[in-house]
């Protein structure tokens, strides 16, 4: 019945193992590559199968030394399409063109391009975003997103500086913190299929973004509003081309205000300001020439640029005189007005010359025959030495990017006219800043500082995780010298040309300068002053430099009461008391306090009597009668003298 | 022995048998398929076609029509094939034999050229139709008849020769349409004369010239030997895109899978997953559990072929269920291997799973001759 014969089967057996053993290399093949090869295949699918959408990390804020925000985010959003989503891409190319007013063409390219996603407009308002959400068109992607926004707009705007769309800074603080402000995008990873459609139940991968850490600055609103007032007045009464002024602690190099006015809105830092534009419309200029102008904008001249200083650079010329031990101050000078330095005469600013003078009457003077004597007795080796040791041959270290550095004489090129200009402040360049930070160091007590204006690091949850320290000099002066120097230069705004920076009950030192820009006689200057307070311990340091003044250009004159009016407004802000001597008390009866009397129970007319006879104030009545029943402020109170009472009558 | 007795012997020595179990096990392996088509199918099906359920409708109607077709003809007695027909007394496996070389003929002459090599017949609403795979069926039959005729003969290396020029017409117009189907059917050949003859020395030179033949081929046809070396380099060539996924599609699955319909890779990943690559889909949805299962359910089917092969009532049964036998091998083992890199691509669906109309219809006849022949023995219970 089987007619299958036994070779036949043994070969069927022979086919059948055959087969089974093909099985066990199939089989072993899939085992290879379903456990050993698995996590780089399965890696690779994986990476194929992903799509990265990165989530912005919100960028840290900048804070003042108050802790007001001066650089906040606010909330946008980016309008994207995805092609392959797009039921009804003519709807989609209307509805976006009108609502986010961009030209037909440019939406439906983006629109009709073929990729996984395309970005049409970033830095929408979120209520447009909202009305284009609401509309609910396929394949159309709302993102919420976050912009730089300057809740001061233009405060301090060449030394915040911006961002650009990438949330990367583009000047000032926000280049310089940049590492520290970012943060660190976060992605979600999504699966989609081949054609970039997100699968609907697959798990999303995601990586949290870490948000940046937040600046604490130095910078102080309030001191830096009442800066750039005092600036903007000054700039718009002398028609000046631009007025800095430099706000800094003297002790520790903390920057409080950094002013340079025309400033721009960092809300809007590309649109030109009128200052900068000078006139000509913006449409008639060339894409280069707008570019230029726009850098010129931002431009901080306090560190970016480099200027004479002129007489303020005395500071330091007296500062390494002192220290040298080449001068006392008995030490008598004669100015006639001029000074011949080898082969030609070098003028004072006084043309009839100051006459026979002492060296502290040499500096309140400004004489520059005093300074060129004392110039040369200094010697330039050692002239460059102090020029060295004060920080002026480095650059400040501010914090800001694009410091400039000092442009000086070499040693073998200076000569008795160059050693001459030199010491009063000419024919070499240094920045604003370093000469505060030299003057700092003169009237310190002989510390050199770093300026700067980052404090701490603060991490998104309020942490404070670094705070910047900044590399201080001790003994660049020596304390004597320094104490000389800031009774000096108290002397200069006491008695000297910087009189016109004197507040009343307190002691203010500085130094003036008017400094004639190159190429000379062409008219140009620069009116400076450079004061600090309290003159005896100081704790503030003003720079004013008003560039380009047009009418009287002198910085005793225009610079110095602008600083006053600034020393006037901040030091009681900043906790420094007024200390009337005898002399500004008899000169102004409103100045000092008093007690107030107490005038309860008494007549209208006793009371009136009582307060003339020890206040400047008004006196205001409340009620009918005769009798005063109520008084305030109460009695025994001390109280300015210019205060007002109120009296209540029965 | 009484007469009531021989009568009872006479009834339970004619009781049939018929393979349940390899119904069952075609039944599984196809309905699985249809699984693995919807699963695999739906996503490209609804994104060029709107109609997720169109590939998967299409397939169920030739699993039914197949399945309907298996069980008509495993009630039919397989000798039918070879022996003459009652009015025009022709055996039906000549006219077979005709058919097919009428068709290939035509194929070869007037066919419809998709992707290099014509292997189409369009017929209109019914859809494309293989002619190559009918081909198949003729060539197992007419080798298990030509071997049938005289055994013996095959004994020598002339016997085997003489078979191999009588089928090489067919053999050659098939191989010049599409070279998967020409080995398959050298193979089916090769397998059933192996089976059949007393000496098996010569298979080993057989097996030399059939590896000259591919090594000639290769070189004659240079955009077959671009698949070498898609093969050497597959991750780096760029037309070792399908298969490269197809690999990251099986390394995704590990040990469990991702689940049935959860698999990524058919989502426009690997092109055309549901045909010849749906074993790697199977791979990265089911694990490597459900891919060695699947191979087993095949292991199985062949072991029932076999059983029913060496208890086949006559050698021609044998031999044809020899042939099927060898014909469902070789096409998983070369499906699987192409989809798993160790062999060069070539086209080979894999049995009763890979969508294919004209190809789970082929495989359900040749399972209905293989049911017929085990319904041919007579159990001795």
């Amino acid at each position: 019945m089987n007619h299958f014969l036994t070779y036949q089967k043994r070969g069927l057996m022979l086919i059948v193992a055959a087969v089974a053993v093909g099985m066990l290399v199939i089989g072993g093949r899939l085992a290879y590559f379903m456990i050993f090869v698995t996590d780089r295949y399965a890696q690779r699918a994986q990476e194929l199968h992903e799509r990265e959408r990165s989530i912005k990390a919100a960028r840290g804020l900048i804070y003042d030394r108050n802790g007001v925000v001066i650089a906040d985010n606010k909330p946008v959003c980016t309008i994207s399409v995805i092609h392959n989503q797009i039921t009804n891409p003519e709807e989609v190319i209307a509805k976006l063109s009108e609502i986010l007013e961009l030209p037909e063409e440019t939406v439906r390219k983006r629109v009709e391009k073929y990729s996984s996603i395309e970005r049409i407009r970033a830095n929408v308002p979120k209520e447009t975003a909202d009305e284009i959400r609401n509309l609910g068109l396929d394949g159309v992607m709302v993102d919420e997103d976050y912009k730089r926004f300057y809740p001061f707009e233009s405060l301090a705007s060449k030394v915040l500086g911006f961002t650009g769309s990438d949330n990367q800074g583009i000047v000032g603080l926000e280049v310089e913190y940049d590492d520290y402000l970012q943060g660190t995008p976060g992605t979600i990873l999504t699966l989609t299929t081949a054609h970039g459609l997100e699968l609907p139940n697959a798990a999303e991968n995601r990586i949290e973004p870490v948000d940046g850490n937040h600046l604490h600055t130095s910078l102080d609103v309030v001191i830096q509003q009442y800066a750039e007032q005092a600036a903007q007045k000054v700039y718009t009464a002398k028609e000046a081309n631009r007025v800095s002024v430099i706000v800094m602690n003297p002790q520790n190099g903390e920057i409080y205000a950094m002013v340079n006015v025309p400033e721009f809105n960092l809300n809007e830092p590309y649109t030109l300001i009128p200052e900068v534009l000078n006139g000509v419309s913006q449409d008639s200029l060339t894409e280069q020439e707008i570019s230029d102008l726009r850098n010129k904008m931002w431009r901080n001249p306090c560190i970016n640029d480099t200027y004479e200083p002129g007489s303020a650079f005395k500071i330091v010329t007296a500062t390494a005189a002192l220290e040298e031990g080449v001068v006392r101050l008995t030490d008598r000078f004669f100015c006639p007005g001029y000074k011949i330095v080898e082969d030609r005469s070098i003028r004072c600013h006084k043309v009839g010359g100051h006459g026979s003078e002492d060296f502290r009457q040499g500096i309140m003077n400004s004489c520059n025959p005093v300074f060129m004597e004392i110039g040369a007795r200094i010697g330039a080796e050692r002239f460059l030495y102090y020029f060295d040791k004060l920080g002026l041959k480095s650059k400040t270290g501010v914090d800001l990017p694009g410091e400039a550095g000092s442009i000086m004489h070499k040693l073998e090129n200076i000569k008795a006219v160059e050693l001459a200009t030199m010491s009063f402040g000419q024919s070499f360049q240094i920045t604003p800043l370093q000469l505060m930070r030299a003057a700092s160091a003169a009237v310190n007590g002989g510390t050199l500082v770093t300026p700067h204006f980052g404090v701490s690091i603060e991490n998104a949850e309020g942490k404070t995780i670094k705070t910047l320290e900044y590399k201080t000099e001790a003994d660049a002066v020596s304390a004597q010298t320094s104490q000389t120097m800031r009774e000096l230069l108290e002397a200069v705004v006491a008695e000297g040309t910087g009189k016109r920076a004197y507040v009343a009950g307190f002691h203010i030192g500085g130094k003036t300068a008017t400094s004639e820009k190159l190429p000379r006689r062409s008219g140009r200057y620069i009116a400076s002053f450079l004061g600090f307070a309290p003159a005896n311990d100081p704790q503030v340091m003003i720079l004013v430099m008003i560039d380009e003044p047009t009418g009287i250009y002198y910085g005793g004159t225009i610079a110095a009461p602008v600083a006053g009016e600034i020393f006037e407004n901040i030091l009681p802000y900043l906790g420094i008391c007024a200390d009337y001597s005898e002399a500004e008390l008899k000169d102004n009866k409103q100045l000092g306090e008093t007690e107030v009397p107490s005038v309860v129970g008494k007549t209208l007319k006793e009371a009136k009597v009582i307060f003339r006879s020890c206040s400047e104030g008004e006196l205001y009545v409340i009620g009918e009668g005769e009798i005063v029943k109520e008084q305030f402020p109460a009695a025994g109170e001390h109280v300015n003298k210019n205060s007002d009472l109120i009296l209540y009558l029965e | 022995m009484t007469r009531d007795d021989m009568e009872q012997g006479k009834k339970l020595k004619k009781r049939r048998y018929y393979d349940y179990t390899l119904l069952f096990l075609v039944l599984t392996l196809t309905c699985f398929g249809l699984v693995m088509i919807y699963s695999v199918s739906y996503y490209n099906a609804n994104k060029y076609y709107s109609d997720p359920t169109l590939f998967l409708r299409k397939q169920a109607i030739f699993a039914v029509a197949g399945t309907i077709l298996m069980v008509i003809i495993s009630k039919f007695d397989y000798r039918l094939y070879i022996s003459r027909m009652p009015v025009i007394k022709i055996k039906p496996i000549f006219l077979l034999y005709l058919l097919c070389m009428a068709l290939q003929l035509y194929l070869v002459l007037f066919g419809e050229s998709t992707g290099g090599s014509q292997r189409w017949i369009n017929l209109g609403p019914l859809g494309k139709f293989q002619p190559s795979e009918i081909t198949k069926i003729c060539v197992l039959l007419f080798t298990a008849y030509l071997v049938k005729l005289a055994p013996r003969r095959l004994d020598k290396f002339r016997g085997f020769l003489r078979i191999m020029l009588i089928m090489s017409p067919l053999i050659v117009l098939v191989t010049l349409e599409n070279l998967s189907t020409g080995i398959i059917t050298v193979v089916i050949v090769v397998a059933i004369c192996f089976v059949a003859s007393r000496k098996k020395g010569y298979y080993i030179f057989c097996a030399l010239l059939f590896v000259a033949f591919i090594a000639v081929f290769i070189i004659l046809f240079p955009y077959r030997s671009e698949r070498i070396d898609v093969w050497r380099d597959i991750e780096n060539h760029p037309k070792g895109y399908q298969i490269l996924q197809g690999l990251y599609a099986i390394a995704s699955g590990g040990l469990f899978g991702k689940g049935l319909g959860q698999g990524v890779q058919k989502l426009g990943y690997i092109p055309e997953a549901h045909n010849d690559m749906i074993f790697s889909v199977i791979c990265e949805e089911l694990g490597m559990v459900g891919a060695f299962a699947v191979l087993f359910l095949f292991l199985l089917l062949l072991w029932r072929i076999f059983l029913i092969a060496i208890n086949a009532p006559d050698l021609f049964g044998s031999l044809v269920a020899t042939g099927v036998l060898a014909h469902v091998a070789v096409q998983v083992l070369i499906n699987v291997s192409v989809v798993t890199n160790t062999i060069p691509s070539t086209g080979i669906p894999l049995p009763f799973i890979s969508y294919g109309g004209t190809s789970l219809l082929v495989l359900m006849i040749e399972m209905g001759m293989v049911l017929s022949i085990s319904n041919r023995i007579e159990g001795e219970r």
